[in-house]
């Protein structure tokens, strides 16, 4: 089996069982949803301001929604052992950590695409008037959210305190991704193109995904394995 | 004396060394900690093979 | 042997660090604009150096470890990494009192200060993997691959004046390419106050990494407890 197979068909298997359930799928949304709605109190919804924060609003919701998901990507596994049985499977360590983190991918991009309609009509939002701009930020700076969080979910699969330690872990290492989509999530939605000063987010952005997508690929056989 | 900024100077070089010592404190507290531990330990191991 | 190198290295950098100390406070003038309060840049900068260096340290001790899985290089690295944190701890302390000064605040959300603290929050989150793990061996692997991960917000800190515009001052010393905007006498000083406090991170560093053999002994013999 090739090693594309070898990706696709672990990212297939997450798939299916999570669109089976949608366990982490819904609860991920309305968790996302929760928090747009808890911000609408933390000022007022209707005034200007509201252009100033809405990429840090957003991605704030993405972040934490995003954990949820991320946190069941390899503790799904450890109910019946199956988390063994794929480690001494003969798929290479990096090619199903790919595959999985392909499946978490999917299912944060998804939610991330039902949340931005909802985020524009509740707080009266254009934001699609860049939508492909926006598009091309939303890929990369997720891409950057799933390949740390699935790597720091194999890290911590097996702690008895997983669901604390992961955003403990991942959110100081996710400010440089987080950060930059942020600032270009607020300048594109505000309606401005990317100029001058803004580059070196898309800079930091795609440096960040190369590098952590290295790191991970590299690293993640002596996490599983050892 | 103050249009100089001494106290504030005074501060920073006091706030280095506090943060020193308390990092070494911790540092004997642990070493305590570790030092009763491992006694307890080695008794813990020297009961359980005497009875055997 | 050991003990005798750390009493001598103490001895030396608190020698160093009183004459240091003299010079700064009597042999160096005020500098023109701030007064006295720029002399925590004797000790704001080489502790940052210091840090870095520790980083850099653990980084390396992290990778040589899943290369030779010797349990020493785990030592060394949790070792350098606290110490590390508390060097970072001293930078960003002094830093926040000569700014309380110089800019009238505390903090301001300003690229560098904020890399610095992110840089803090990975290290924090490294040393609390290492206590949420108890097999050993899981927790040395698991933590160093997690080490070389945190070790890209260090170079991130480090490049941060570079790719910002940012209020935290430009570089001033001649190593960096600011074609020594500072004046001679004082980067040297700066140099000689990074001795003694390097000194004191290594004599930490050794302390604490015989800690950690101590609790390793500890484990196992607690194992070994439990098996008998």
């Amino acid at each position: 089996m090739g090693y594309l197979r070898q990706v696709l068909t672990i990212c297939g298997k997450d798939l299916r069982s999570e669109f089976r359930t949608k366990e982490a799928l819904n609860a991920s949304l309305a968790f996302a949803l929760v928090i747009l709605l808890l911000f609408s109190f933390a000022f007022d919804p209707s005034s200007e301001q509201i252009n100033e924060i809405s990429g840090g609003l957003i991605w704030m919701a993405f972040a934490f929604a995003g954990a949820l998901i991320l946190n069941r990507s390899f503790a799904r596994e450890l109910f019946n052992d199956c988390l063994d049985a794929l480690i001494y499977s003969p798929v290479p360590g990096s090619a199903l950590f790919l595959g999985k983190a392909l499946a978490s991918y999917v299912l944060l991009l998804i939610v991330e695409l039902v949340s931005f309609p909802i985020f524009g009509l509740f707080y009266n939002v254009q934001w699609a008037r860049k939508f492909g701009w926006l598009l091309f930020v939303l890929l990369l700076a997720s891409w950057g959210l799933t390949v740390v969080g699935t790597m720091f979910s194999a890290l911590t699969v097996n702690l008895r305190l997983r669901e604390l330690m992961l955003p403990m872990l991942l959110y100081p290492m996710m400010i440089p991704a987080l950060m930059s989509a942020m600032q270009l999530t607020t300048v594109l939605i505000a309606g401005q193109d990317i100029t001058g000063d803004n580059w070196i987010w898309v800079r930091l952005l795609i440096g960040f995904d190369i590098i952590f997508t290295a790191l991970a690929v590299a690293f993640v056989e002596t996490v599983l394995v050892g | 004396m103050d249009e100089r900024n001494f106290t504030y100077m005074f501060y920073g070089l006091a706030a280095v060394w506090l943060i020193v010592v308390l990092y070494v404190v911790s540092l004997v507290m642990r070493e305590g900690k570790l030092r009763r531990e491992l006694e307890s330990v080695r008794r813990m191991v020297e009961d359980k093979e005497a009875k055997r | 042997m050991r003990e005798k190198l750390i009493y001598l290295m103490g001895l030396a950098a608190a020698l160093m660090l009183v004459r240091n100390l003299y010079v700064i406070l009597l042999g160096l003038p005020d500098e023109a604009d701030q007064g006295a309060i720029y002399r925590i840049i004797f000790f704001h900068v080489p502790s940052w150096f210091t840090a870095f260096g520790m980083f850099v340290a653990s980084g390396t001790a992290s990778a040589l470890y899943l290369a030779r899985k010797k349990q020493s290089y785990d030592e060394l690295a949790v070792a350098t990494t606290e110490v590390g944190t508390v060097f970072v701890a001293i930078g960003l302390v002094t830093g926040m009192i000569w700014a309380r000064i110089i800019w009238g605040i505390w903090w301001t959300w300003d690229p560098r200060l904020t890399w610095a603290l992110i840089t803090w929050l990975v290290y924090a989150g490294y040393l609390m993997l290492r206590r949420a793990i108890d097999d050993p061996t899981a927790r040395a692997k698991n933590s160093a691959v997690l080490n070389i991960f945190s070790f890209t917000s260090v170079m991130i800190t480090y490049k941060a004046i570079d790719w910002w515009r940012t209020q935290h001052p430009a570089p001033v010393l001649s190593i960096r390419g600011a074609g020594g905007a500072m004046d001679p006498a004082m980067e040297q000083m700066l140099y000689l106050n990074w001795l003694p406090m390097l000194m004191i991170a290594i004599i930490l560093v050794m302390i604490r990494m015989r800690q950690e053999g101590q609790q390793r002994e500890i484990e196992s013999l607690r194992r070994m407890a439990h098996a008998v």
